[in-house]
């Protein structure tokens, strides 16, 4: 345990975009030869907090200090300079360069490359640090692991002292992920500082020398591993107490069934059974990446079953999504608002006309002046500022453009709606706006609702299901209290027996 | 075809691809930085008339040929204007650098038309020029012809050797990837504009001060965009581009011998050659291989929020 100055040193930073807060006075000391975890669900701040470290974002407030002495990096090149560099999950890699040439871009100091020295080099380097990779091989035949190898290589060359990883597990086999940890703890052992974000539990817990949690934009908690915490009890932290939120919601009795699952397996998912019935809102949460995605998609249509079945409507998946009429009165409300729900360059009414044209078509026509009579009607039903039908979709706030994407897709009387994180990065007046409006459609359809906030979850939904490795792990009505309040356990993947041993009261509302 | 016949038509076809082989680099080397430059035809006549002009008015060839590369520079930059500075549409606005290039010289050349203005003549090398058959056919030109047998290498080398040429290339393929290595993308940009539009001044250069020693109204008469096919024919390789600048050469000599000889074919028919061969080289080079253009060639650097 160094005493000493640490490397880097986050005095009170805060970072907002607009109204929402992304970090809130952070405070963190990053000491070199230690691998520091950041640890927290998406949308905690993690990516703001890296990006203000990467000289990519400036802070709102606050500062930070390299070896004592404030800095302010407001460049890329800045943040290189003082040596901190960043394994992106999206490599920056040249793919049709080699990976010597990738690894000496920017970094020679002569006007001439000297090839064979600067290889030698390189070579020397990749030794020191166990990596093994052929230099003259061009990026685009590399493994994922292998890149990330090249990366590492690049900052190493660079001598950054700094090396922070943006969830550099996710595209790694578990193989590749266990050399990646061989790595990191060589470069904490040769003094280097790590950064290593994540929010898978295990891998953290078994890398780690300090892991910081990060919650809605703030530290809820620093832990050393050392101290013998189970998963369990770190999911519990990371989850942390949920926040009761007061949404007015009403019971509605459930009526026919709407979407079943049955024995459902491939593309990650490991037999998943579920039933889904109008009026009801099934919230499905667990840490993301454990097969949420799999699940929506295959229920949305974007992937078929490989196994086992999914009868949307009484109607088979092939059968359902055959038939043009039956597949309008399905809804899907992706994570991604402004990439996949809309088109950022057409005006609302256009963005409105992409997936609801029945009833607004002539044989190849559009009746643009009735959608547009109908359009002005839900902007106005539906609050949407500025209620003009004429802008574009980019010039409207993450909420608002919420609303009209929620507004497009009630308006086709959907049967069954699949909304994902549908109040993600919105404040907290627009999120409870969402919230009114999916338990208001819940009236006539059966909602599943994917969602990381645990309070977001128990406040709006009559069952909630958890998610593990693919597995639906259980699924529990939201009066069973005794099963709610085993959800972070059941998020980590822990069983019955495990729950038993953790002595912690879970305390709830 | 005996020798008599086909050494001449060697030896006209350097002379003939030499400018299309200085504007193809010029273009290579822009594309390399990821910038589609279509004003090729442009910046080409710019030079050509530049280094006529100079040429008329001072008598000195060599200074000639570097304000020419110097006039396609500056053509060649409000390219960058419109497309860094403003993130405009590159294909639109090379079509407008053609456009404008030709119009102005073609209007400034106006009084001059039918002018002589001294150049460079053939200036065979000694001892070299008595190889047989390779003697005539390469080393009896002028020094124009000479230089440009350096620059492909030049610019290869320089590519592949220098830190300069592998920041530019990095630009050309990944933008992304350079900024995170803390290089300035754009200004590589620029450089890869500005240097190719150099080099396609010299190409018009070669055509008023070596090839015709006059001026004419559309000089270039289309090599621009021979130019433009010749980096896909190429693979964007500076080496391969001698080859291409060649063959178009030796179609164009080609031609001209034949309605010197007095054919039955239309003399149209014959001017047509080189651009019906500039369509048939497109083709086969798409059709041998998928291009191996740079990945974020045309494609704008999107101004950091």
């Amino acid at each position: 345990m160094p005493s000493t100055t640490p490397f880097i040193r986050l005095e009170n930073l805060s970072k907002s975009f607009g109204k929402v807060r992304a970090i809130h006075h952070i405070s963190l000391d990053i000491h070199r030869g230690q691998i520091l975890a950041l640890l927290g669900e998406n949308g905690a701040g993690k990516s703001t907090l890296m990006s203000l470290l990467a000289g990519q974002l400036q802070p709102d407030s606050g500062s930070i200090f390299l070896n004592g002495e404030k800095v302010v990096l407001n460049s890329t090149e800045k943040a290189i300079h003082y040596g901190i560099g960043m394994v992106y999950q999206h490599f920056k890699l040249v793919e049709n360069m080699n990976v010597l040439e990738n690894i000496i871009l920017g970094q020679s100091k002569n006007f001439w490359l000297r090839r064979s020295s600067l290889e030698a080099q390189v070579k020397e380097l990749a030794r020191n640090y166990g990596i093994n990779l052929d230099l003259n091989a061009p990026i685009r035949g590399l493994s994922m692991g292998e890149k990330q190898q090249v990366e590492i290589l690049k900052l190493l060359f660079r001598k950054s002292d700094l090396l922070i990883f943006d969830e550099p597990t996710a595209v790694l086999t578990p193989k590749e992920a266990d050399n990646l940890f061989a790595t990191m703890r060589e470069m904490a052992a040769k003094d280097k500082a790590i950064v290593f974000i994540s929010h898978k539990l295990e891998e953290v817990l078994s890398i780690a020398d300090h892991i910081a949690i990060l919650k809605q934009g703030e530290i809820i908690d620093r832990i050393n591993p050392d101290a013998g915490l189970s998963p369990a009890e770190l999911a519990r932290r990371m989850v942390g107490r949920p926040v009761l939120l007061q949404v007015q919601r009403q019971e509605v009795e459930p009526r026919q069934t709407v979407l079943k699952v049955q024995n459902l397996s491939g593309n990650g998912l490991e037999h998943i059974e579920l039933e889904l019935r109008q009026g009801e809102l099934l919230s499905l949460v667990g840490v993301a990446g454990n097969g949420q995605k799999a699940l929506v998609e295959t229920i949305c249509g974007l992937q078929p079953p490989k196994e086992g079945s999914v009868r949307i409507l009484g109607q088979d998946w092939h059968d359902f999504f055959a038939d043009k009429q039956s597949e309008s009165s399905l809804s899907y409300i992706p994570e991604d608002r402004q990439g996949l729900a809309t088109c950022s360059g057409l005006d609302l009414l256009d963005n409105f006309l992409l997936t609801t044209r029945h009833g607004f078509t002539q044989g190849p026509w559009l009746h643009k002046q009735v959608a547009g009579e109908k359009l002005e009607k839900l902007l106005h039903d539906f609050d949407i500022r500025p209620p003009d039908a004429a802008l574009r979709a980019w010039q409207l706030s993450g909420g608002n453009l919420q609303k009209l994407v929620l507004a497009r897709e009630f308006y086709r009387k959907p049967r069954l709606i699949v909304a994902e994180q549908p109040t993600q990065g919105l404040d907290i007046a627009a999120a409870e706006e969402v919230w009114r409006l999916l338990l208001k459609a819940r009236e006539q359809a059966g909602i599943i609702l994917v969602t990381g906030d645990l309070a977001e979850a128990l406040a709006l939904s009559d069952r909630i299901g958890v998610m593990f490795r693919g597995h639906l792990v259980a699924t529990m009505s939201r009066h069973d209290q005794a099963s709610i309040d085993r959800i972070p356990q059941m998020m980590a993947g822990l069983n019955e027996e495990e729950h038993k041993q953790t002595q912690y009261e879970e305390v709830n509302p | 075809m005996n020798t008599e016949l086909l050494i001449p038509l060697l030896a006209a076809a350097v002379v003939s691809g030499t400018p299309i082989l200085y504007a193809t680099l010029g273009e290579i080397i822009t594309e390399k930085s990821g910038v589609l430059n279509l004003g090729v035809e442009g910046a080409m006549m710019m030079g050509c008339f530049t280094a006529f002009i100079t040429a008329k008015l001072t008598g000195q060839p060599w200074l000639a040929f570097f304000a020419a590369g110097l006039a396609g520079l500056l053509t060649a930059s409000l390219h960058g204007v419109i497309c860094l500075v403003f993130q405009g549409n590159q294909v639109v606005s090379g079509l407008a650098l053609t456009i404008f290039g030709a119009g102005l010289a073609n209007y400034l050349g106006t009084p001059y038309i039918g002018l002589a203005a001294p150049g460079f003549s053939p200036v065979p090398i000694p001892g070299l020029a008595h190889i047989p058959v390779l003697g005539p056919i390469l080393f009896n030109h002028d020094p124009l012809v000479y230089l440009s047998y350096l620059a492909p290498f030049a610019v290869g080398i320089f590519f592949r050797h220098s830190r300069f040429g592998l920041s530019l290339r990095s630009v050309g393929e990944f933008p992304a990837a350079a900024l995170a290595a803390g290089l300035n993308a754009t200004a590589y940009r620029w450089a890869g504009i500005l240097a190719g539009g150099f080099f396609m001044g010299l190409g018009g250069a070669y055509l008023s001060l070596a090839y015709t020693h006059l001026w004419t109204n559309n000089l270039t008469a289309g090599r621009g965009w021979i130019a433009v096919a010749l980096v896909i024919f190429a693979f964007w390789r500076p080496g391969r581009a001698v080859f291409g600048a060649y063959l178009f050469g030796g179609i164009m000599a080609l031609q001209l011998r034949l309605q010197a000889g007095g054919t039955s074919l239309p003399s149209s028919l014959l001017l047509m050659l080189p651009y019906a061969l500039t369509v048939a080289v497109l083709l086969f080079s798409c059709w041998r291989q998928g291009t191996r253009a740079p990945a974020n060639l045309g494609v704008n650097i999107e101004p950091s929020s």
